[in-house]
């Protein structure tokens, strides 16, 4: 565990605030140094929940190896959109819903407004986990489309928009696209 | 200038379901009668439960006539709603009629016909009588199950217009098809279907039509959960 990382992550969010579109390019490596970042260093410290769209590991899966690492996971509500699709625990409970599969984006956007509505009071943290596994199931036309609602309605609304990028598994349409639709893009390869 | 007075004393009849709200630039038009149609499980009778639930709470009392089913099982049927409480029920904010009793009412008629111009009379009656501002009728199809008469149903669905026009009270007729003479009558249609894509099924809206204001015409995603139906638009890029 990479606490630099953890700490880079807190500090670019504070520096740049709620309603900025951020996306954070990673290694595979140190995937769970970021999430630890932001449900952990970042999110609790100023007092926020997050919301957390998956379409890459399990809810369950991140859940365990949340609680390995020591996280509160109180505070974090999941999208899962992968679950069903590769067969998986798709039993709902008051911290996961789950949606079919990544192509059904429309209902992605509706779970997170869902939760918000749930969650009420207080900031939010919603990260998406990751566009380089949207891209494996949505082509590049409808995953901009559906980005764009999400991150225009998450910023309306103040919350703090994160999307994570693997690097080296993201086509160059999608970097490009990534570019056009976040505010910032912060590389993090090579911050150990 | 009176038209312009005539059209600010009409109002808005704000629904509650915000992107609904939001798709007719602030509600139904007050005093329009609006059918919801659509197939089986696309969210018609849970939409019409929430107009009345969120008008309920906010004083505008409402009526659900149900044809299909016991109002009290319809209810225990859609998802329960956060904001639902038992007391307007109670305290008569929202009535529930099942339409036998509305037929028993009616005595010895000559025709289907004949007894659904009297039913719709009965709800004149209670809407007039009890100061409702919102009613649904769930459904129109089988509110007359024998009529099967087009012309007939238009009469009456004209006739439940009017009379929730005069009571200045909003109201919803759901309907499981889209029949032409239904539509022409109504003054909102809404249109609730099932979109696929790439084998996925996704619950959707659009406005077709509503007199009185103007309106999106595309296509929106819907949800329905606790929190009550959830819309979005229906994005373009995989069509």
């Amino acid at each position: 565990m990479s606490e630099e990382i953890g700490d880079t992550i807190a500090l670019k969010l504070e520096e740049v605030g709620p309603g900025v579109a951020v996306t954070f390019e990673i290694g595979m490596d140190s995937y769970f140094d970021v999430i630890r970042g932001l449900v952990d260093n970042f999110a609790p410290g100023k007092g926020l929940k997050s919301i957390y769209i998956t379409s890459s590991v399990p809810s369950s899966t991140l859940l365990s190896a949340m609680e390995a690492l020591e996280v509160n996971t109180k505070n974090i509500m999941f999208v899962d959109c992968i679950s069903q699709l590769i067969g998986g625990n798709v039993v709902a409970t008051e911290n996961v819903v789950h949606v079919e599969n990544p192509t059904m984006l429309e209902n992605i956007i509706l779970k997170v407004d869902f939760l918000a509505r749930k969650l009420k009071e207080g900031g939010t943290l919603v990260i998406v986990d990751s566009i380089s596994s949207f891209a494996i199931h949505n082509d590049v036309k409808i995953l901009s489309e559906f980005l764009q609602v999400l991150l225009s309605g998450l910023k309306s609304r103040g919350a703090y928009p994160v999307m994570i990028s693997i690097a080296g598994q993201t086509k160059p349409e999608v970097r490009e696209m990534i570019g056009f639709l976040s505010d910032q893009v912060i590389s993090l390869q090579g911050t150990h | 200038m009176q038209a312009m007075e005539r059209k600010e004393e009409r109002g808005r009849c704000a629904t509650g379901i915000e992107g609904l709200d939001s798709i007719l630039g602030g509600g139904i038009p007050a005093s329009n009668l609006v059918l919801v149609t659509g197939g089986c499980g696309t969210g018609k009778t849970t939409l019409a439960l929430e107009f009345l639930i969120r008008g309920a709470q906010k004083g505008e009392k409402g009526l659900l006539v149900s044809t299909v089913e016991a109002p009290e099982k319809m209810l225990a049927g859609i998802p329960r709603f956060d904001f639902f409480d038992d007391k307007l029920l109670q305290d008569g904010r929202l009535q529930l009629v099942e339409a036998g009793q509305l037929a028993e009412k009616t005595g010895p008629v000559s025709s289907e016909k004949e007894r659904g111009i009297k039913m719709v009379e009965e709800i004149e009656k209670i809407v007039s009588f009890g100061g409702l501002k919102r009613v649904v009728i769930d459904s129109i199809s089988s509110f007359i199950p024998e009529l099967g008469d087009e012309a007939a149903e238009a009469e009456i669905l004209k006739k439940i217009s009017r009379a929730l026009y005069a009571a200045k009270c909003t109201g919803i007729v759901i309907s499981d098809r889209m029949d032409a003479s239904e539509n022409a009558v109504a003054d909102g249609v809404v249109v609730m279907s099932n979109h696929e894509r790439r084998g996925d099924l996704l619950r959707t809206i659009q406005v077709i039509k509503m007199k009185g204001t103007s309106h999106s015409r595309s296509k929106y995603v819907i949800d329905l959960t606790s929190c009550g139906v959830l819309i979005t638009p229906l994005l373009k890029g995989g069509i």
